[in-house]
């Protein structure tokens, strides 16, 4: 057991804090604008940067880095959710992709621009509804000549609008194979980026594909099982536990501060039970939530067998704590809270996003009881 | 590993007796001695001292074996007061003389130990303690009365706080080893509680009770700081015992669950009865992170981080009521039954968010720190 982080995933944290100045806040807020040309020139930007101190390579080689990954996320999710979702989904799903499935020409073809921020992925998984669990894929490639014409609908694509490199999850026969199709494709579109509650920054849309002609060296896979998808769908939880961990220390933060600034009856209001102790009650939720999620990256990075578990232990236990924390918070703004673009409203609409996006906590939790049932 | 030793050991020696002395109500003697010899008690001491030079992980680990083998919050409630708030205050604050008279008799389980701190009318408020101590010539004479003391009515070994000086606040706190059978210290009746009916609790009654000046430990007025550093123990290796209880009561859970059959299926096949199944582990999951952290951290020689130690303390209090309640519920009407275990469970947990400083306490202590 281990609860400390290294030196150098310390100096990651510093580095990846030390991205965003007081300018920052301006440029980020550009985000929220609603204009996919925006979100774009927004994320690209940041990406750029985030490449050169070393946040896009976390976890991309050899999936042993899971703690200081978890440090690394939940610094950039605190300061912007939607970057980080963003960001998390080109890196750690798109990239990962790549960089354990792929060819070794699709290597080098793609993970050198990822790195450095010079590309925007996704992988468009579900279809239909917001879980596969149940739903067998209906996007499928038919071989014609050196290559397949993919057809099928996605819907709620992360980065959708904004992807330069989307990787279709499909079938070919009984296989899953994954088709890499550059934006702009032929028989590709993508819809209109979707209206969400939270995650205002983030670009979601859906998108349909129609005798997509996608060449074999594009193709990964196929692959005979589903591990393929379940293991796309850990890294997901895993974004999203992390994520959940951001969100939460932000809206601590502004609660917090507010709290300590904020004066009723003469004294700060952080004085008064009422708002000292929720504060206490939001705190000992993100440390439990902390405490929790590291563990579960620890046990990932020893290989423990109780991992699975752990692991949708803490996307349950940290997106539903993020959705207390951040309505408490707003709570103790108040009328402040309430009235759009601060980070408690902005985290108590998204953090409803933590509990349905990867495995929601509904599938997790039938999946932690089989665990038990299997074990008792 | 020593966890699955701990438990085997539990599960033979100590467990076909934990129902029947939580039904009446009665301390195990016999129970507890047996943790003494298997090395439980002294399991942290020294081995010059009677005990296993163990670190804090382990003990948490050890606690956990206890709680999941079946044993009930009583007798590892016993455990946790005599170990960790009696012997250790002695072991780290007390002169080489005063470790060598009672560790090795506690560590064995020969003595019995408690700690006196909360008062009638002092409790979660430490500093409003009234009980007196006053020096005369080369004696302290006692005067006060403690309340709610765990291990009260059956210890041999007690260590009291009491105040030098009328007027000090937490200065004026000091700690001293007042031994059973000491003229004017006198244990009241057991309290009839709720949970954690095998383990005694009672007033204890200082009337004049002279003790020799070697019985203090450490400094006059140093005991308040004492009191405070069993906080690391009293968060980690004493929550040990409940987190581990709620293992065992998923794992009951978990086969009866498969065993009832209602609506022509087990009921483990309804997804209502899943989702408390995984509410206990996730409880569980999420309270042992809290406590393995305390304990790694204490065994890194860190200072106490007095706010994390509060943070375990209000999560594992507050958030240990719903998946108690959980087990009882899955149960049906047997889980309100005393046969089935899990309404042990439930009365011995309820004392989580209470004892050891209350979650409203917590709180305070949190929200003034941040």
């Amino acid at each position: 057991m281990n609860f400390d982080f290294s030196e150098t995933q310390k100096i990651l944290c510093e580095k990846v804090k030390g991205v965003f100045d007081t300018d920052s806040k301006a440029n980020l807020a550009k985000l929220g604008s609603g204009d996919d040309n925006m979100i774009r020139i927004v994320v690209s930007q940041w990406l750029k940067t985030l490449g050169q101190v070393g946040y896009l390579t976390l976890g991309l080689e050899n999936g042993k880095e899971a703690v200081g990954l978890v440090a690394a996320q939940e610094s950039l999710a605190k300061i912007s959710p939607s970057l980080f979702l963003s960001v998390d989904v080109n890196a750690r799903i798109f990239g990962r992709l790549i960089a354990i499935y792929g060819t070794l020409d699709q290597k080098s073809q793609l993970l050198p621009a990822l790195k450095e921020g010079r590309l925007i992925g996704t992988v468009a998984l579900s279809e239909g509804g917001m879980n596969i669990e149940n739903n067998p894929l209906n996007t499928t490639g038919v071989p014609v000549g050196d290559g397949f014409l993919v057809t099928g609908a996605k819907c709620h694509v992360v980065n959708g609008p904004i992807a330069d490199w989307i990787a279709i999850a499909g079938k070919v026969g009984k296989n899953i194979v994954f088709f890499l199709i550059k934006k702009d494709s032929e028989g590709l579109s993508i819809g209109q980026r979707l209206p969400t509650l939270g995650y205002n920054g983030t670009a979601i849309s859906a998108i349909s594909l129609e005798n997509c002609p996608v060449p074999l060296k594009y193709v990964i896979g196929p692959f005979e099982g589903e591990e393929p998808l379940k293991t796309i769908r850990t890294w997901e939880d895993q974004i999203l536990t992390a994520g959940s961990l951001g969100l939460m220390q932000r809206c601590y933060n502004a609660a917090l501060s507010y709290a300590k600034t904020h004066k009723s009856g003469g004294k700060p209001i952080i004085a008064y039970q009422e708002v000292g102790f929720k504060l206490a009650e939001i705190l000992t939720l993100l440390q439990t939530a902390q405490l929790l999620a590291y563990r579960a990256a620890w046990m990932a990075e020893t290989g423990d067998k109780e991992i699975s578990s752990l692991a949708h232990c803490a996307k349950v236990f940290c997106s539903e704590s993020a959705e207390i924390v951040a309505s408490q918070a707003l709570q103790i703004l108040g009328g402040y809270g309430y009235i759009g673009g601060n980070p408690t409203e902005e985290g108590y609409r998204s953090a409803k996003y933590l509990q349905i996006a990867g495995t929601s906590t509904e599938i997790s939790r039938m999946k932690i009881a089989d665990g038990i049932l299997g074990m008792g | 590993m020593f966890k699955e030793q701990v438990i085997r050991f539990a599960k033979k020696e100590i467990v076909p007796r934990v129902q029947e002395h939580d039904l009446k109500g009665e301390f195990d003697f016999q129970s507890f001695r047996k943790l003494g010899d298997f090395g439980i008690l002294g399991l942290h001491f020294p081995e010059g001292l009677g005990g296993s030079n163990a670190d804090v992980v382990t003990s948490v680990l050890a606690g956990e074996a206890l709680g999941e083998a079946g044993v009930d919050g009583g007798l590892t409630l016993a455990y946790g007061a005599h170990t960790f708030l009696c012997a250790d205050t002695i072991f780290a604050h007390g002169t080489d003389s005063q470790r060598e008279k009672y560790i090795p008799k506690l560590a064995s389980g020969e003595w019995i130990g408690c700690m006196g701190l909360t008062e009638p009318a002092a409790g979660s408020d430490v500093a409003a303690i009234s009980t007196r101590a006053e020096k005369r010539g080369d004696r302290y004479i006692l005067n006060g009365n403690k309340m709610l003391i765990t291990n009260g009515p059956v210890a041999d070994v007690a260590v009291i706080y009491a105040k030098i000086g009328k007027d000090l606040k937490h200065a004026g706190i000091s700690a001293f080893i007042v031994e059973r059978g000491t003229p004017g210290f006198s244990a009241g009746k057991n309290l009839d509680k709720m949970g954690v009916r095998a383990s005694h609790t009672s007033e204890l009654i200082f009337e004049d009770c002279e003790i020799p000046e070697g019985n203090l430990i450490g400094q006059e007025g140093a005991g308040f700081l004492m009191a405070l550093q069993t906080v690391e123990w009293d968060r980690s290796a004493l929550l040990a015992p409940f987190i581990g209880g709620m293992t065992y009561v998923l794992k009951k859970c978990a086969r009866y669950a498969k065993e009832r059959y209602q609506f022509g299926r087990p009921i483990a096949d309804f997804q209502a009865i899943k989702h408390k199944l995984a509410d206990i582990k996730i409880f569980i999951e999420a309270a042992r992170s809290l406590t393995y952290r305390i304990a790694w951290c204490k065994d890194q020689g860190r200072p106490l981080n007095h706010l994390e130690a509060a943070v375990a303390k209000l999560f594992i209090g507050d958030w240990s009521l719903k998946p108690a309640n959980d087990a009882m519920v899955l149960h049906g009407g047997y889980g309100y039954c005393h046969e089935y275990e899990v309404e042990r469970y439930f009365r011995d947990s309820r004392l989580a968010p209470i004892g050891g400083g209350t979650s409203e306490i917590a709180k305070r202590i949190i929200s003034k720190l941040i």
